[in-house]
């Protein structure tokens, strides 16, 4: 993948990097989806890094951190909140639950039930909350990552499409390159346990935000990007095509991604670089197995960037 | 190339499409239509243009008795059983009926099976009521762009594609037409004429009469009376005498042939001397019987018979094109004997009238005794009498023309000229006949082609000399020319530059239609025959021929390539094209995941000192997603390729 992270946002992935060896590219994705405005969806087995990529993003967002770890007995309750009855003032009240943050890690999502999944929903698409009738505002940037352990099967409940789809973009962390597992194991660099400083004040990242959706996009690429969507609908290799929701998330990507790297237009090179994390889970093959590089190679070889 | 870049944005809607067929096979029967129905066709076409949605039935019904009446208001008066009969006004009917039913259809916004078909019919219908090269053109441009739109219509409306696809379609079958074509003569007509014989009826400049009075007055009119076609060169113009009829009896007025009670007996033909010239001639209709040889005919013409005063008539009068092979010897004289009734008739006048005249004749007859003496006096009787050429001459004294002419109002044109000198001859004593025809201008030829128009008609004399009959150009006595004749007759060497090049360029004009009406049209196995018949005397013209041929093949192959050749339809990837065949010569060739900024990159990487091209990277960028497409930046662009290639 070809890109330069503009220099206002190299100190953001450095510092993250530092608990993360080896991951620049992970982080750099995870930064273009939160400034996109979506979600993230990390899928990869426990132990590489996941909780810590979370972790540390927030802290160097400087955001609120929240954390709900799925299992199976768990309730839509748990994650919104409950009316209680105060008999001292013989009302109900509400007692917010830990989606009220402004950065969630929903850890292990697919551990719980399809019923409590959805709960997630309507937080994670509108960023309100609807309990007994009330609507209750999420607070602004409201960032989720969802992560899930693909290759565990007993006892987890596969995300369903609706809940999937509301993940901007999807991608694994791996394990680290030799190097870096060697500087690991050498523990001369935190892994986890140190805390990162906060980077970026609340002003910054609105107006990043609001920059990342102010990117250019030109005939050229909007050509390329609907060949692609009509691609992956009419070519027949997939099960289905990308939703509507889903080109608008890869539209949204690409402009984050070129505004990460300090343009205001959006090239074909960052459609390229964001397509496969964007479709992975929302793009399943008829035959054969989904990964992100088939994916990749399947569009790319058929669809040229220039038309 | 603008609007073809326009033109490729285009995409047609079928409905589109389809009005365009209707324009296209249209356009000629609109010159057809009479203004009731052309009147009816123009508030159909406002209706469609402002009407976007279906017409509803009401609408329908008033388009449909619009037309009803517009029909009937154009075939008012005509319309009988009897002329139903009739087939061109049938046809027209049925155009008519088409336009009407086609409207309505065509109101209704729904293409359905008959409203597709209709195109073709119009074309087939159009075809009766033109003919000749024009519609032969016309109809291969409609049915190349009948055949681009149906493609067009298959390729979802892309007028770009479908064009080439088209083009290329015509260009493969065009060599195998022509080889096809010079093969199989029989796919052309012998007579390749659309539509109905007979219906146009001319008044000839040549008419088998001859008026003196007000009836004369000329018209000289451009029209085309015959095309002649010679094996060698044209002969010069004092020899492109074309024989109508001969005029004998002098009523006053006007003067008429020998009565057909006198018909000279057929005798044996007598050739004469003189150099001989083979021909071909395509007469158009006249409605007459006569065929146009020039003096003198050699033998007569099949299925034309030659009577003893060398005029040659056809069975019935000509209602279409003829075309026919003549030899004639050039010569202004033949031998004759003439029997008792002609004599007479050659020799009488009138004695009371044109008494001046006669005393002038008597002078000549006392003095000389022999009549070639007698003619060569006469001539210059005629020259001295100081008469003036014009086309529009003071009426005549009807009873005594010759007087008249002569001696009073001294403005005449040939008509005069030859009925005067023809009237005095014989006053003289000399037997004298008048010929009407046509004589051509050499001028007007181009290389062995003269076209013979209404304008040449024309009359001169033949005297009775030492039993031959003598040409007398009679006009050539006019010792003026008065401004307008002379212009009308092109004599005015002074012809404006400007005039002369419409001339000329109209000349080349005819004279391709001549050919290819010649060759392609008329092509039969006579013409085969000839064409065979010259390649055997000629060798190197089979090798032409064939080298042509092949020229022909390589030439629409290479039409073909080029319409079929990857087409740049990006304006930046056009820029960069030649950069990237100069890559890929060095061996770098764009993967096709890779987009155009890696590949630049990946040779970037491998070349770090070709700047030109990193340059040529940020451009292409900046133009292609950047939004700035501004003339600078491409032209930027354009000079760092130029660099980058140069470097």
């Amino acid at each position: 993948m070809n890109y330069i992270i503009a220099p206002e946002f190299t100190p953001l992935i450095d510092a993250i990097e530092t608990h993360l060896m080896g991951k620049r590219e992970t982080i750099a994705l995870s930064l273009a989806t939160f400034f996109a405005g979506g979600h993230l969806l990390l899928e990869d087995i426990p132990g590489v890094g996941k909780t810590t990529l979370a972790k540390h993003l927030s802290q160097v967002l400087g955001l609120d951190f929240g954390r709900i770890q799925f299992t199976s007995d768990m309730l839509p309750s748990d994650i919104l909140g409950v009316n209680y009855y105060n008999q001292k003032e013989g009302s109900f009240i509400f007692k917010k639950g830990p989606i009220f943050t402004s950065f969630l890690l929903a850890d292990e999502i697919n551990r719980s039930m399809p019923k409590t999944q959805s709960a997630l929903l309507q937080a994670m698409e509108e960023g309100i909350i609807t309990i007994d009738g009330t609507r209750y505002t999420l607070p602004e940037p409201f960032f989720v990552i969802g992560t899930e352990n693909p290759h565990e099967e007993v006892g987890t409940f596969p995300l369903p499409t609706s809940q999937l789809d509301r993940f901007m973009c999807s991608f694994g962390i791996g394990y680290p390159d030799r190097e870096s597992e060697r500087e690991i194991l050498k523990g001369e660099r935190g892994h986890s346990a140190s805390n990162s400083d906060a980077l970026l004040t609340p002003q910054q990242i609105e107006s990043y935000m609001k920059q990342a959706s102010m990117v250019t996009l030109s005939d050229t690429l909007l050509d390329f990007l609907q060949e692609i969507i009509a691609y992956t609908r009419e070519s027949g290799l997939f099960e289905y095509g990308l939703s509507t929701r889903g080109a608008l998330s890869l539209t949204a990507m690409t402009k984050s991604w070129a505004m990460l790297q300090g343009r205001t237009y959006a090239t074909a090179d960052d459609l390229q670089a964001v397509t496969s994390v964007v479709c992975s889970h929302r793009l399943k093959f008829r035959e054969g197995p989904t990964t992100a590089k088939r994916i990749h190679d399947e569009i790319f070889t058929h669809i040229r960037s220039d038309i | 190339m603008l609007s073809l870049k326009h033109l490729q944005d285009i995409k047609l809607s079928p409905l589109a499409l389809l009005d365009s067929a209707y324009i296209i096979v249209l356009l000629p029967l609109m010159l057809i239509l009479k203004v009731p129905m052309l009147i009816f066709s123009f508030i159909v076409l406002v209706l469609l243009f402002f009407k976007k949605t279906p017409a509803d039935k009401f609408l329908i019904v008033f388009v449909f008795l619009m037309g009803i009446l517009a029909l009937y208001l154009s075939l008012y008066g005509l319309f009988s059983f009897r002329g139903l009969s009739r087939l061109k006004l049938f046809l027209e009917l049925l155009v008519y009926v088409l336009i009407i039913v086609v409207s309505m259809q065509r109101l209704t916004r729904e293409i359905n099976f008959y409203l597709l078909l209709s195109p073709i019919l119009f074309l087939a219908l159009s075809l009766f009521f033109f003919h000749g090269i024009m519609m032969l053109s016309y109809v291969i441009v409609e049915i190349f762009i009948l055949l681009w739109l149906i493609l067009a219509h298959r390729m979802s409306g892309d007028m770009i594609e479908s064009f080439r696809a088209s083009m290329v379609m015509f260009m493969y079958s065009l060599p195998w037409v022509v080889v096809l074509f010079i093969f199989f003569p029989r796919i052309s007509f012998d007579h390749a004429d659309y539509g109905f014989k007979g219906e146009n009826i001319q008044r000839m400049g040549h008419d088998g009469t001859m008026y003196l009075d007000r009836k004369a007055l000329l018209v000289p009119s451009d029209r085309i009376v015959m095309e002649v076609g010679f094996d060698k060169e044209v002969p010069s113009s004092d020899k492109l005498y074309f024989r109508g009829s001969i005029l004998y009896v002098d009523k006053k007025d006007h003067w008429e042939p020998l009565p057909s009670y006198l018909k000279r007996e057929s005798q044996t033909y007598y050739p004469t001397q003189g150099e001989r010239v083979d021909y071909k001639v395509t007469l158009y209709p006249t409605q007459k019987r006569w065929i146009y040889l020039l003096d003198m005919p050699a033998r007569a013409v099949k299925d034309a018979d030659l009577d003893r005063d060398l005029i040659s008539t056809v069975e019935k009068p000509i209602k279409a094109p003829i075309h026919y092979l003549a030899s004639s010897s050039l010569s202004p004289k033949f031998h004759d004997i003439l029997d008792q009734d002609t004599l007479y008739a050659s020799s009488h006048f009138d004695r009371n009238r044109n008494p001046k005249t006669y005393q002038e004749a008597q002078k000549i007859n006392k003095r000389f005794n022999t009549p070639d003496k007698r003619a060569s006096a006469l001539i210059k009787f005629f020259q001295n009498q100081s008469l003036t050429y014009t086309l529009k001459p003071k009426a005549l004294d009807i009873n005594n023309t010759a007087d008249s002419f002569l001696f009073d109002k001294r403005l005449g044109y040939c008509v005069h000229f030859a009925s005067s000198f023809v009237i005095m001859a014989r006053m003289a004593g000399i037997p004298s006949r008048i010929v009407t025809g046509y004589k051509a201008d050499k001028a007007n030829s181009l290389k062995n082609y003269l076209p013979v128009k209404e304008r040449d008609a024309h009359a001169w004399a033949e005297l009775y000399i030492n039993d031959h009959w003598v040409r007398f150009e009679t006009t050539s006595t006019a010792s003026a020319i008065d401004e307008e004749a002379a212009e009308v007759l092109g004599t005015n060497s002074t012809d404006e530059g400007e005039k002369a090049i419409i001339k000329r360029v109209n000349l080349y004009l005819m004279y391709v239609k001549y050919q290819v009406e010649t060759w392609i049209l008329y092509y039969s196995n006579i013409r085969q025959l000839q064409l065979l018949q010259y390649a055997k005397e000629n060798p190197r013209f089979i090798f032409l021929f064939v080298l042509s041929l092949l020229a022909l093949v390589l030439i629409t192959f290479s039409i073909t390539l080029y319409f079929r050749r990857p087409r740049c339809t990006h304006k930046i990837l056009c820029i960069l094209e030649p950069l990237l065949k100069k890559l890929k010569k060095e061996g770098y060739n764009r993967e096709k995941d890779e987009t155009m900024h890696q590949f630049f990159l990946r040779y970037l990487k491998d070349h770090p000192d070709k700047s030109a091209i990193k340059e040529v990277d940020t451009y292409y960028e900046t133009i292609s997603y950047g939004g700035d497409s501004s003339t600078a930046t491409i032209k930027r662009l354009k000079s760092m390729v130029k660099k980058s290639l140069s470097s």
